[in-house]
């Protein structure tokens, strides 16, 4: 039987909450075979895309947001989806240094998701909401 | 998250303790902004990140917006005690070309008093 799992987990876009998302979606992963660090890694992606969804795509105010993950096998997948105003240009979104806030924020977002996880993919429109999806595939530990 | 923040000669050594994200990085930039700005003698920051346990883009930029006064003060951005996972994230966002990772807050009051 293959070994499979998910979660779905609706939220507010409260800055509280980011810590609770990163904090259950490790927990969830904790499921398969990650080091400490992978752990550490996959929390720093999650807490981006939050956080992102939070500020940008509400800019603090009321929302709902989505946070998916499953993983088959060795292969873990996360979405973390708003209702809010989207991105208008991804690709500016995605650039290194690059904040629509950037007093407040290093423009290491999506740098840190690409970093740390092995596939990005984000999906958006005006006015209708951001969808990121992430993937991480578990690496053979030593010894395993 | 708890912080404690404290101003010794023109140094102010900020001492931070679990989870520094979007949450929690408002209040600190609050009151280490504060403290700039009723000591414009202060050159020098220290972090002292041993018990930090998580950091991300909000709290990096909270330390790059005061590495940014820093600078305009002549000043210099010390990080201590970074564990290696604290120390991988502040590597990826360039803050080892900003700053200086020291082993004890000692040993950079001692430094930059040596500077005077």
């Amino acid at each position: 039987m293959t070994d499979k799992n998910w979660v779905k987990i609706e939220f507010a876009s409260d800055t509280k909450n980011v810590a609770f998302a990163r904090t259950a979606l490790a927990l969830f992963a904790s499921q398969l075979d990650w080091t400490l660090d992978e752990i550490e890694d996959i929390k720093v992606a999650v807490s981006e895309a939050v956080s992102n969804s939070v500020i940008h795509g509400y800019e603090l105010q009321e929302g709902v947001i989505k946070l998916e993950a499953s993983y088959e096998e060795d292969i873990l997948t996360i979405s973390i989806e708003d209702f809010g105003k989207g991105i208008t240009d991804i690709a500016q979104a995605k650039e290194t240094g690059y904040s629509s806030i950037p007093e407040e924020r290093m423009g290491l977002g999506f740098t840190f998701m690409h970093e740390y996880m092995d596939e990005v993919v984000v999906l958006s429109e005006i006015q209708k909401g951001t969808k990121v999806t992430m993937n991480k595939k578990v690496q053979a530990q030593e010894g395993s | 998250m708890q912080f404690s923040l404290k101003v010794v000669d023109k140094t102010l050594v900020a001492t931070l303790e679990g989870e520094l994200d979007l949450h929690k990085s408002p209040e600190f930039k609050e009151e280490i902004t504060m403290l700039f700005n009723q000591h414009p003698e202060i050159r020098y920051l220290i972090m002292d990140v041993e018990r930090m346990t998580f950091i991300d883009s909000s709290g990096l930029g909270v330390i790059l917006g005061r590495f940014k006064e820093l600078q305009t003060r002549g000043g210099k951005l010390y990080f201590v005690n970074a564990n290696p996972r604290i120390r991988r994230i502040l590597q990826l966002s360039g803050f080892e070309r900003i700053s200086s990772f020291k082993k004890s807050t000692d040993e950079v009051l001692s430094q930059v008093r040596g500077a005077k």
